[in-house]
Parts: structure tokens; C-alpha cells; sequence
């Protein structure tokens, strides 16, 4: 690692720059040879620059220790992400409410509206509304967050004890990173979020079918801007959430079909 | 390959240097800490706008004595406010603790400006380059070598030079 080619490689030999250079070991091999030979011949410089060499071995033995792990924890990539993720929900709760007090006059009867009118329950509507909520709010109240392989299928596992290999979404660029445990009527159901170099997230998702309900045929649905995939098996029921816009939509939702073993 | 944990391990590899460099600017471990963390939170911000992986330190440091010195010109002003109200600053209590005297080379190093002292430590125990200290602390590569031409000229008087004299007790903020 030379710098100082940029810096300085004219003049008389040596100059105090490639003299600093070589203390820090920042000279070239070429000059730092020509270098050594010179101070051969010039013993007062020679001792200065061993004095300067003793000092930052000395520098490096005082000052090389790290500090204490004390509050390392706080510090964690992840813990801060979720720590910002809280206050920016903390603001978005605070216009939320300005926002209900100013629109509740106006949307009162449309509301009133929605309410009267049961909802058509679309296949997997939770896995859906699961992926608006977390996915796109990263790493928002995420119940576990993936650190080594195998960490989210161990997790999932214990919540599912019959669940699958999880879907390996790698030939599409996503990774699973971590994961969410819901309610819903039927028990509990949990997303898995991925997420690629580019922060794009897909979920998949895993529930118990609903009360009085079998398993799910294979099928895909269009919901506003997401994809769903689903399908059924070991007692379970999943679905796999993209962006409808996702580059590799067709290589990811075949994963769907085809989980590893 | 999986980009996220990657690049949150890099970080969290990092996580020392940063600590201990924040420790440098600040000379206590839990300003360090608080530092270390404004640091990472900007750092985390802004994760889509860092350059390359291999910068990531630079970027890091860069970042950390940007705060560093924003914090120093708001106690700076903090201080101006209390003597205008008549006050002095409060002034750094010696303790047993930062009453030993340290190794004779830290003594020395303790005793040279802020900007000489930065510049030794990103040099000789952080192993920087001269062009990454340059970038970090802002200044010209030319200003770097006369630095710390001056730096180490400075620290080796004081840590062989005057080390006949009896040793001066110095608070270490």
C-alpha cells in the first residue's frame, strides 16, 4: 500500500514524507529498500526514525485495546434499525391521530358504510395484509431476525412443528432475514420476510387453514400491487407474497411450487 | 451473498474500531458510546448513499467526527452561554483513577493538540493510509504529512526528550 506516489516522489532523496511513509509502512517495496540502505549510511537519521517507530509500537500497545463490550448490544445494527423503526412509528402514531381527529367528521359515513358491508374473505387474505404491515415497514417489530443459516427454520419449526423446508427464493436474489409471528382465527400464523440486495421484500407465509376449512388448491391472485401464490400441505396453509412489479416474479412464485427438500 | 446480514456483519466487525475510535475523540467510553451510536443511527440512515463496501471504515469514521466536532461547537457555545451568565465552565475533576500517571508515551500523546493526536492514532494503531486520514479528517494530504511530521516530532520530545523532568500530571478527559 503506497500513497505516496501521490504525494511526493520528486526532489532529494529521501524526503521527510517517504520518511513518515516508511514508519507507517506506507512506502512502496522499491523505495523502502532504497530507503533502508540509506539510513545504513546516515546513522543519526536512522536513530530518529527508530525513535519514531518505537513510539507507535508504544501508541499501539497503549491504545490498540478496544473498550469494553458494556453496551455493545445497544449498538447492534439491528437493535438500532428497530430502535429508529419505533420512533418514526412513534411520529407516524402522533399524525395518525391528527389525521383520525381531522377525517373522522368527513369519513364517518363511509366507514359506517364498510362496516355494514361483510367483506368476501379472499384466499390467504392475511398473508397479504400481513406482508403490507411488516414488509413494507422493515424490520418492524420482527419477532426474530436471522444472525446464521438455519436459525429462521429452527424458529419456525418449534412454532410449526410439521412445517417445510422454507421456500429458497436464492436463484431470485432473496434471502430470509427474519420473522413475524400473527394471530389469526384459526391460531397462529407467521411470515417469513425476504429481502434482496436492493431492500425489496417477499413474504412467505404459514397458517393453520381456517376452522371447518381443508387445505387450499394451488393458486395465484392479483391484489392491488402484490402477487400472492399459495397452496397447501402438512396440515398447513401458505402463500407466498411479492411486489406484482418484482423482477423475477415467475422464478419466484415457481419456488412456491417446488420447496426445496 | 445474503446482502443485509452481510453488510449488518460488516458493521457489526467494525463495531470495535468505531468504539475505540469514538473513545479517541472523546476520551471517555460512555460519550464514546453515545458517539459510536448518533454515528451508526446516520450511518443506517443513509446506508443507501455510502459508496463501496471496501469504504465502509472511512465512511464510518468519517461520519463519527463529523458528530464529534458538531458536538464539540455545541458545547463550545454551551460554555460561552455560562460565562456570559457569569459562570465558568465546568471544568474536568480530576479522579484517582485519571490521577496515575500513564505510560510515558500516553502522558506525551495526552499533551498534543486534539488535531496531532487524532492524526498519530488513525495513523499508527488504527493503520489508516494517509489519502484515508486525509478524506476522514477533511484536510489536504500535504497538510496530513506536515501534521504529522509535527506529530511525531512533538510526541518523541515529550516522551523521551522531557522524560527526565519530573512527570506532569494531566487530566485525561
Amino acid at each position: 500500500m503506497s500513497d505516496m506516489h501521490d504525494v511526493d516522489s520528486t526532489g532529494p532523496f529521501p524526503s521527510e514524507v517517504q520518511l513518515h511513509a516508511y514508519v507507517d509502512g506506507q512506502l512502496g517495496d522499491a523505495d523502502r529498500v532504497r530507503l533502508e540502505r540509506w539510513l545504513d549510511r546516515h546513522p543519526i537519521r536512522a536513530k530518529e526514525i527508530r525513535g519514531w517507530q518505537r513510539d507507535a509500537q508504544q501508541l499501539r500497545a497503549a491504545y490498540g485495546d478496544f473498550p469494553g463490550s458494556a453496551r455493545h448490544r445497544t449498538l447492534d445494527p439491528m437493535a438500532i434499525r428497530v430502535r429508529r423503526a419505533n420512533r418514526r412509528r412513534a411520529h407516524l402514531a402522533t399524525a395518525a391521530v391528527l389525521v383520525l381527529a381531522l377525517g373522522i367528521g368527513a369519513t364517518g359515513g363511509w366507514q359506517a358504510r364498510s362496516l355494514t358491508t361483510p367483506a368476501i374473505a379472499a384466499p390467504m387474505a392475511d398473508a397479504l395484509q400481513a406482508y403490507r404491515m411488516f414488509a413494507t415497514d422493515r424490520h418492524l417489530r420482527l419477532d426474530m431476525t436471522q444472525h446464521k443459516p438455519g436459525q429462521l427454520q429452527a424458529w419456525l419449526g418449534k412454532h410449526f412443528p410439521h412445517a417445510p423446508p422454507l421456500p429458497r427464493l436464492n436463484g431470485a436474489g432473496f434471502h430470509p432475514v427474519g420473522a413475524r409471528l400473527v394471530a389469526t382465527d384459526s391460531g397462529p400464523a407467521a411470515m417469513v420476510l425476504y429481502e434482496n440486495l436492493q431492500g425489496g421484500a417477499i413474504s412467505f407465509y404459514i397458517r393453520p387453514p381456517a376452522p371447518g376449512k381443508g387445505g387450499l388448491p394451488h393458486g395465484q391472485r392479483r391484489d392491488g400491487q402484490l402477487v400472492a401464490t399459495y397452496w397447501s400441505g402438512n396440515g398447513y396453509n401458505y402463500a407466498l407474497v411479492s411486489p406484482a412489479t418484482a423482477a423475477d416474479l415467475r422464478t419466484i412464485h415457481a419456488a412456491a411450487f417446488s420447496p426445496a427438500t | 451473498m445474503r446482502r443485509t446480514t452481510f453488510t449488518d456483519d460488516q458493521l457489526r466487525e467494525l463495531l470495535p474500531r468505531l468504539r475505540r475510535f469514538a473513545c479517541w475523540l472523546t476520551r471517555d467510553v460512555s460519550a464514546a458510546d453515545d458517539l459510536a451510536q448518533a454515528t451508526l443511527e446516520r450511518a443506517l440512515s443513509h446506508w443507501g448513499s455510502r459508496r463501496d463496501d471496501s469504504a465502509l471504515r472511512a465512511w464510518l469514521f468519517a461520519i463519527a467526527y463529523r458528530k464529534f466536532l458538531d458536538g464539540k461547537r455545541h458545547a463550545r457555545r454551551g460554555a460561552l452561554m455560562l460565562e456570559l451568565l457569569g459562570r465558568s465552565a465546568p471544568t474536568e475533576q480530576p479522579s484517582v483513577e485519571r490521577e496515575v500517571v500513564a505510560a510515558s508515551v500516553m502522558e506525551a500523546l495526552e499533551r498534543l493538540p486534539d488535531q496531532q493526536r487524532h492524526l498519530l492514532l488513525l495513523v499508527s494503531v488504527e493503520g489508516m493510509s494517509y489519502r484515508e486520514v486525509a478524506a476522514l479528517l477533511d484536510i489536504p494530504i500535504g497538510t496530513v504529512m506536515s501534521r504529522l511530521s509535527r506529530a511525531r516530532a512533538a510526541l518523541h520530545r515529550l516522551s523521551e526528550g522531557e522524560s527526565a523532568k519530573p512527570p506532569v500530571l494531566r487530566v485525561l478527559k
